[in-house]
């Protein structure tokens, strides 16, 4: 069905905003421009590319404009600007079915020599060093969740998505993707919504959320029953 | 006396078939056949013997024929002792002997087709014309009284022969716009040679020799009946209808044949009802004449000297008959099952792409198969001046009498190293299961140089591969000089870091060569871009995969399909690190993306962008920045603007 869904859709255009203009700053604000490394302290009156994820800290604030709108994220939020955009719900398929298609399934050939022996670092015994989360996902959630908010549905659940893949402890928290799965299910995507509360089921659910998934479910079923 | 003989025509002792049959009735019918086109396929034999159930049974042997065919021509000669008839008549004249009794006397007529020659050229599938020469003799013997004169008169009985044989040719075509339908037209005494002088005396009782057409038509109108017409423009004509179906291993036929005769009565004077089985080695017809009129009756001279007789072996006073007729073939050729209609070439040949036709056939052939059965082909084929021998394409299982798509395969060999294109040729086999050769086909074929590439980008990965032994090499003795580096760090790093060290290694004395990729290129070996010190982005992409590739890293290539005729190659790198090991290598998540390998777990790729031959991190800066706008934010991925192709 998806696959069919691909082939007949047009696409309706992703409409971008060139720059946002930074009406007020609250606080600590912090952009990365483009592929840069480094984050810099964001000042009111500052122009920024759409390519900059902005950064905000606890109790903060910044006021955006462009496109003929405004955006406001609030505290312990982050939010590439890029998905500051109107997006068809076509496009949003398109996007989910991407996620998929990145997939490398693929089976390496033994013909590729491995000589990691030779210069692997096994011998310090640091195999698999994990990183300290930041809680950099939790706050690109929050931003999300403010996009939807704001009327940016589509590419919010496309930024969750995203979100889930980067930082994979976000999958875990039930309430940001019950919230994601519900705007799936509104915009009428029951395959898509289903799969999604399906995989919520196997969380650490509170009873109300058990509840919620449960009800969902059974829609989303009768729904996809009656195709 | 006056006698009417019309010269022998159509009429057959075995009915009258199919032409598409007649292999298996008579391979040298002159009669209703003469454009002679048989579907043998080497040497014919065929035999007739049959008896004739006048007052007093008897047998002749009609027939003996020896046919041939070579290519398209096909060659029979017959010797017909049973194709005869004799008259003898009461002249009317009797001598009265000394003992009171009387002597009649007689007169004989004897006519007989003794042999004759029929060739055939099968101009295409659908029409075939021929000619065919028939040798008669006619005797006339007439008893009279010669008186003597001497002391005594005396009357001597006295015999006068008289001869007068003819040759006669005659012309024909057939033509089948189908396997449904076929047509036929032919000559009747068209050419007639006298071999002597005709002696007033007898010339009346000559057969005479009208000069006439004959018309066929037949039609299967289903697959197992056949229905045929026949029609002289001298009033003559039969209807035969026949039935066939596949039976012990050939072919069983039921057939009857209504001839009328414009000389003979009833309207239809008799059936020739006849049965018939065939298979690929001989043919057996047991067939019979009936005529619906009494023949065992006295007949008048006058009756004879009024209308005469139409034919040789089918006239007014013909009896019924039974012929067994046995028809061989002997093929020392072996016979053809299924044979090319025509072979397309699909593909010119990229020497380079070597497994790339394991997988994908470079032609089709359309084979249709000749028998009654399913038949087994093992296609082949042989590339001049890239196999050595055949190489052979899977078995194709074709439908009793049904065409289909032979796809051919091929293997090109590492070893191929011609760098300059040329034309080639290409032959195609087609073999039975018992490997016996059924039939071939050539066609020519373009073999472009190793370098040369069709433009599909999945296939730069032949590229990569060929020189792994060389980028191993170089890659081994890059990575040796970093190795207390590498042996020092968290093992899960050495993989970004052997990318790393490879990559600013390897852009030091590199110059990109701007040359927008076209839709088929001229693509680099690493080794040559490595020696030339430069290339363009496909070959840039090739050699620093294959250095990865070669060490056991993991690569992709990134396809940009061509917008506005540009296209751009670039490449992806699998550092095996997980999310959560992302920080370890970049603090801006935008400059990564997330791959499931084949077991499901979630590993970082990076992607590089070649041509920025400056360092590593702004190659990765501006492969990252390209593929997110053009993969990720423009939905590249999923609308296939752009595509991901992985090395492996």
């Amino acid at each position: 069905m998806k696959n069919i869904l691909l082939a007949i859709i047009i696409s309706t255009g992703i409409v971008f905003g060139q720059s946002f203009h930074v009406d007020k700053v609250q606080g600590n604000v912090k952009v990365q421009v483009g592929t840069s490394e480094n984050w810099s302290n964001v000042v009111e009156n500052q122009t920024l590319n759409t390519n900059s994820i902005i950064e905000t800290g606890k109790n903060s604030l910044i006021v955006l404009s462009g496109n003929k709108s405004k955006f406001t994220l609030k505290g312990s939020s982050a939010l590439q600007l890029s998905d500051i955009k109107k997006m068809g719900v076509n496009d949003l398929i398109l996007a989910l079915a991407m996620e998929d298609m990145l997939n490398a399934p693929k089976k390496k050939e033994e013909a590729n020599s491995k000589n990691t022996a030779v210069y692997g670092a096994q011998i310090n015994g640091i195999k698999n060093p994990i990183v300290e989360t930041d809680n950099f996902g939790i706050k690109k959630l929050n931003g999300a969740v403010q996009l939807a908010e704001s009327g940016y549905k589509e590419s919010a659940v496309v930024d969750a998505k995203n979100t889930y893949r980067k930082y994979p402890e976000t999958k875990n928290l039930a309430s940001f993707r019950i919230y994601f799965a519900n705007i799936l299910s509104d915009f009428g995507l029951n395959e898509e919504a289903y799969d999604e509360f399906k995989s919520i089921q196997s969380l650490n659910l509170s009873n109300d959320q058990k509840e919620i998934v449960k009800n969902k479910l059974e829609i989303l079923a009768s729904k996809l029953s009656q195709k | 006396m006056s006698i009417k003989i019309s010269a022998q025509s159509s009429f057959e002792l075995t009915g009258y078939w199919s032409p598409d049959f007649i292999n298996f009735s008579l391979m040298n019918s002159f009669e209703s056949n003469p454009s002679n086109y048989s579907n043998l396929k080497d040497w014919g034999l065929t035999l007739s013997y049959g008896g004739e159930f006048s007052s007093s049974a008897t047998s002749n042997l009609y027939l003996i024929s020896l046919s041939k065919k070579i290519g398209n021509n096909f060659v029979s000669l017959r010797y017909t002792p049973g194709y005869q008839k004799e008259f003898i008549f009461n002249n009317g004249q009797s001598i009265v002997l000394q003992d009171s009794t009387s002597q009649q006397l007689d007169s004989k007529f004897t006519y007989k087709e003794l042999f004759g020659l029929g060739y055939s050229y099968r101009i295409s599938n659908q029409f075939s014309a021929g000619f065919s020469f028939r040798y008669f003799t006619q005797d006339f013997n007439q008893e009279g009284v010669l008186p003597v004169f001497s002391d005594t008169l005396y009357l001597v009985r006295q015999s006068e022969d008289y001869k007068a044989n003819f040759w006669r040719g005659d012309i024909g075509i057939n033509y089948s716009p189908s396997e449904k339908i076929s047509f036929s037209l032919s000559s009747i005494n068209l050419i007639n040679i006298n071999e002597n002088s005709i002696d007033p005396n007898i010339s009346q009782y000559n057969i005479r020799r009208v000069k006439n057409i004959l018309l066929g038509f037949s039609a299967n109108p289903i697959d197992s009946f056949n229905f045929n017409l026949l029609f002289e423009t001298g009033n003559n004509l039969q209807i035969g209808l026949n039935e066939f179906l596949n039976a012990f291993g050939g072919n069983l036929g039921i057939g009857i044949t209504a001839f009328h005769d414009n000389f003979q009565s009833p309207y239809f004077a008799g059936i020739i009802p006849a049965i018939s089985y065939s298979n690929n080695l001989f043919g057996i017809v047991l067939s019979g004449v009936k005529y619906f009129s009494n023949r065992n009756i006295p007949q008048s001279f006058s009756l004879f000297q009024d209308q005469g007789i139409s034919n040789i072996i089918n006239n007014r006073y013909s009896f019924d008959k039974a012929i067994l007729t046995l028809t061989f073939n002997i093929n020392a050729i072996p016979e053809k099952t299924v044979e090319f209609q025509d072979v397309e070439i699909l593909n010119e040949i990229y020497p380079t792409l070597t497994e790339n036709y394991l997988d994908k056939p470079f032609a089709i052939g359309r084979v249709v198969n000749l028998t009654n059965h399913f038949v087994q082909i093992k296609p082949s084929s042989k590339i001049e001046g890239i196999n050595n021998g055949k190489i052979e394409s899977p078995v194709v299982s074709i439908p009793p009498k049904d065409t289909v798509k032979v796809p051919f395969y091929t293997i090109i060999p590492q070893s191929y190293d011609k760098q300059k294109a040329g034309i080639s040729y290409v032959d195609f086999y087609l073999a039975s299961a018992n490997q016996e050769l059924e039939d071939q086909a050539q066609k020519p074929i373009l073999i472009n140089g190793i370098n040369s590439w069709d433009g599909k980008v999945i296939n730069l990965r032949y590229f990569i591969k060929r020189d792994f032994d060389f980028s191993m090499d170089y890659a081994k003795n890059i990575l040796s000089h970093y190795k207390s580096d590498l042996d020092t760090m968290s093992y899960a790093l050495s993989i970004f870091y052997k990318t790393k060290f490879l990559f600013d290694n390897f852009v030091k004395n590199l110059v990109y060569t701007a040359n927008p990729r076209a839709e088929a290129d001229y693509v680099q070996f690493p080794h040559e871009t490595l020696k030339l010190k430069g290339g363009n982005c496909d070959d840039l992409s090739v050699c620093f995969s294959s250095l990865l590739e070669s060490v056991g890293i993991q690569t992709a290539l990134v396809d940009y399909k061509p917008v506005n005729g540009i296209g751009h190659v670039n490449v992806l790198v699998n550092t095996q690190l997980s999310p959560e090991q992302a920080k370890l290598i970049t603090q801006n998540d935008s400059k990564y993306f997330i791959r499931k390998n084949e077991s499901g777990a979630d590993e970082i790729w990076i992607p590089i962008e070649t041509t920025t031959l400056t360092n590593f991190n702004t190659a990765w800066d501006l492969g990252a920045q390209k593929f997110n706008e053009d993969a990720l934010n423009n939905l590249g991925i999923a609308k296939g603007s752009v595509a991901i192709v992985d090395i492996y």
